[in-house]
C-alpha cells in the first residue's frame, strides 16, 4: 500500500495539485500508515526524487519548484504533531535576501524543502545586514548562511554575500558557518558564487536543498574530526 | 542616410539595409551618465530623455527607452514607497495588495494619459519624439495583466494566489490587471511611443505549467491587446524562455516581433518563427559586467551568426544590462553586432 501512497504522491505534486496530494496523507493515515512513515518515506524522498529529476536536466516549471516546496512543508507540519516522538534535527540554516533585495519568492522555495527536510531555518525576512545574517547563525549555531538575490546589484553588491563572507572570515567562523547564494543572477552567470566568495550555489530552490545539507554535512564532519 | 526605424521595417520585411537593428537596454546608465544618484535621475522626464540621447550618441545602437523603471506601473495604481539602490534599478517596496481583500478596493486609474504619476514619462517621451521621433524607435515597457499582479503583491504572493487561492480574488485581480493594461498601451500608443514591449514572464512555461499558460496567458493576453491590436508590440517574456510556448503565441496571437530569452536557442526559435515574424538574439548581458571586450564580441559573433542563419527577420537585443557593465564591452557588443549583423555573413 505505501508504494501506491508514494506514486500517487508523487504524481500529485508534479501536477502541482495541493488538494489531491493533502487528501493522499490523509487517507494513508487513516488506513494506517504511519505519520513517520509519512514524511521519511513519502515526503523525503519525493523531495530526493525532484532533486535528482533536475539534476538529470528533467525540465521543471517555477510552480512545480514553488507547489513540491509548499505541498512538502505543509504535509511535513502536519505529521510533525502526530510524531510519537520529535524527530532528530538535521541542521540550521539562517536564511533571508540580500540587502537592498526585496524577493522572497525563492527563499520561501528554499525554507519548505529545508523544513520538510527536519532542518531548523531561521527566516531573517529581506533586506537583510550581512551582520545580521553571522550574528544570529551564531546566536543559532547554524551551520549555514543562505543569502537569497534576485537583483545583480544585490548579488554581487559589497553588502551582500560578499560582506557576509568577510564577517566570516574575520570571526575565524568559515569552518562554522558555510555559505550558500541562489537567485536568479545566479544562474544566468553560474561563476558567479566565486565572485562573491560564496561556497555554493543553488540554481533553483528544490535544488538548494541538496546543496544545503552537502554543507551542513561538511560542518559536521569537521566539528566531528577537530572536536 | 539610413535611420534606425528605415533598419527595424527593413528587418520586418526580411531585409537587411547596411545591418540589422540592435536594440539595447540601457536604464540605470542613464543617471551614471548625466552623473547624478539613480533616484535623481529617474525623477524627471527630461532626465531620462536627456541621457537617453546622449547614450544613443554614444554607442550607436537602434532605440531609446520611455521606460523608467518597472515599478512605475506599481505607482500608477498607488504604490508609495520605492527603494532606490546606487547601482541598480529601484524595485517596488511597499506592495498595495496586502491580503485578498485589497483586490477588491484596487482601483484601475481612470486616464493613465493624465495621472501624475506618467506626467514625467509623457514628458520624457514628448522629448524623445521630438528629438528623434520617425528615426529611432521608442521604446515603451507594459507589464501583462498575467504578469502584473507581481509587481502589485510580490512575485511569491502571486504565485501562490495563482496556484493555491481562490479563483474569484485571481481573476478579478487579473481583470483589473487587463482593464489598467488597455488604458495604458492606448496611453503608451497617444504619447508617441512605437516599439510596445508586451512583458510577461508569466507567459512562459518556465514559469507556470503549460495548462495555466494556455487556459490563463494565453486567454487575458487576447483580452489585454484585443482593443487596440498587435502594431508595434513586441512579445517579451523577460529572462523566462520562450521557445515552448512560441508556436501557441504565433497561432493564436500573430505578434509582429518576439523577444525570448538569452538562454534559449536562437537558432530553434528562428525555426520556429520561420519567417512568420521578427525575432531578437539576445545576450546574456549580466556577463558583460566580468567579460573583456574580446569575449563579448565572440558572444556577440555567434548569437549573430547563428540569428541570421535561420533568415534576416532579425535584430539583436539585451536584457537586463546591469548598471556597472563598463562602457568598452557596451561599445564592443554594438559595434560587433553591426559588424557581423550584415548579410554577406548569414551563411552560419
Amino acid at each position: 500500500m505505501l508504494d501506491d501512497v508514494i506514486s500517487a504522491y508523487n504524481e500529485a505534486v508534479l501536477d502541482t495539485d495541493r488538494v489531491h496530494a493533502l487528501q493522499i496523507v490523509s487517507d494513508a493515515v487513516a488506513q494506517g500508515i504511519s505519520p513517520e512513515e509519512i514524511v521519511f518515506k513519502v515526503v523525503i524522498p519525493g523531495l530526493d526524487l525532484m532533486v535528482n529529476a533536475i539534476s538529470e536536466g528533467f525540465d521543471i516549471n517555477l510552480a512545480q519548484h514553488f507547489m513540491t516546496s509548499q505541498i512538502a512543508a505543509d504535509v511535513t507540519e502536519k505529521m510533525l504533531v502526530l510524531f510519537k516522538a520529535p524527530p532528530e534535527i538535521y541542521g540550521r540554516v539562517i536564511i533571508g535576501t540580500a540587502a537592498g533585495d526585496l524577493h522572497t519568492l525563492g527563499k520561501r522555495i528554499v525554507i519548505g524543502c529545508l523544513k520538510a527536510q527536519m532542518i531548523d531555518v531561521t527566516d531573517l525576512g529581506v533586506n537583510v545586514a550581512a551582520e545580521k545574517f553571522v550574528d544570529e547563525a551564531v546566536a543559532r549555531n547554524a551551520q549555514v548562511i543562505g543569502v537569497s538575490a534576485m537583483m545583480v546589484h544585490t548579488a554581487r553588491g559589497e553588502n551582500g554575500a560578499i560582506k557576509v563572507r568577510k564577517l566570516l572570515r574575520d570571526q575565524g567562523l568559515e569552518h562554522k558557518i558555510k555559505l550558500v547564494v541562489g537567485g536568479a543572477p545566479f544562474r544566468y552567470d553560474p561563476g558567479l558564487y566565486r565572485i562573491v566568495q560564496a561556497d555554493a550555489w543553488a540554481e533553483n530552490g528544490v535544488s538548494a536543498l541538496k546543496v544545503i545539507m552537502d554543507c551542513i554535512q561538511e560542518v559536521k564532519s569537521y566539528d566531528h574530526k577537530h572536536g | 542616410m539610413t535611420t534606425s526605424m528605415d533598419r527595424l521595417a527593413a528587418a520586418a520585411n526580411g531585409r537587411i539595409i547596411d545591418h540589422i537593428p540592435i536594440f539595447c537596454n540601457l536604464l540605470d546608465q542613464g543617471a551614471r551618465e548625466l552623473g547624478m544618484s539613480i533616484e535623481t535621475y529617474f525623477s524627471r522626464g527630461e532626465y531620462v530623455a536627456e541621457a537617453q540621447l546622449r547614450m544613443l550618441k554614444k554607442f550607436g545602437h537602434d532605440n531609446v527607452w520611455s521606460l523608467f523603471y518597472v515599478g512605475k506601473e506599481a505607482e500608477l495604481f498607488g504604490c508609495k514607497k520605492i527603494l532606490y539602490a546606487d547601482d541598480g534599478p529601484p524595485n517596488v517596496e511597499d506592495f498595495i495588495i496586502q491580503s485578498y481583500d485589497d483586490i477588491e478596493k484596487l482601483a484601475v486609474p481612470d486616464d493613465i494619459g493624465s495621472h501624475p504619476k506618467f506626467a514625467e514619462t509623457a514628458k520624457c517621451l514628448e522629448i524623445l519624439k521630438r528629438e528623434v521621433g520617425g528615426k529611432v524607435p521608442v521604446c515603451a515597457y507594459l507589464t501583462a495583466s498575467m504578469s502584473l499582479p507581481a509587481l502589485l503583491m510580490s512575485m511569491e504572493n502571486w504565485l501562490e494566489l495563482l496556484m493555491m487561492g481562490p479563483v474569484d480574488s485571481r481573476d478579478l485581480l487579473l481583470q483589473k490587471c487587463s482593464d489598467f493594461f488597455r488604458k495604458e498601451i492606448a496611453a503608451y500608443r497617444k504619447a508617441g511611443a512605437d516599439v510596445l514591449v508586451y512583458a510577461d514572464p508569466y507567459g512562459s512555461t518556465d514559469i507556470i505549467p503549460m495548462k495555466l499558460f494556455r487556459e490563463l496567458s494565453l486567454e487575458w493576453m487576447k483580452r489585454d491587446l484585443e482593443p487596440g491590436g498587435l502594431d508595434g508590440v513586441v512579445y517579451y517574456v523577460g529572462a523566462a524562455r520562450l521557445n515552448s510556448v512560441l508556436e501557441h503565441v504565433i497561432r493564436e496571437m500573430g505578434f509582429q516581433t518576439y523577444y525570448p530569452s538569452p538562454l534559449e536557442d536562437i537558432g530553434e526559435s528562428m525555426r520556429i518563427i520561420n519567417d512568420r515574424a521578427l525575432c531578437a538574439g539576445v545576450i546574456n548581458d549580466i556577463k558583460l559586467l566580468d567579460w573583456t571586450p574580446d569575449e563579448v564580441r565572440a558572444e556577440v559573433q555567434r548569437i549573430v551568426q547563428c540569428g541570421l542563419g535561420g533568415g534576416n527577420k532579425f535584430f539583436f537585443g539585451t536584457v537586463v544590462m546591469p548598471y556597472g557593465i563598463p562602457d568598452e564591452n557596451i561599445k564592443a557588443m554594438i559595434d560587433t553586432a553591426k559588424e557581423f549583423g550584415r548579410s554577406a555573413h548569414s551563411g552560419y
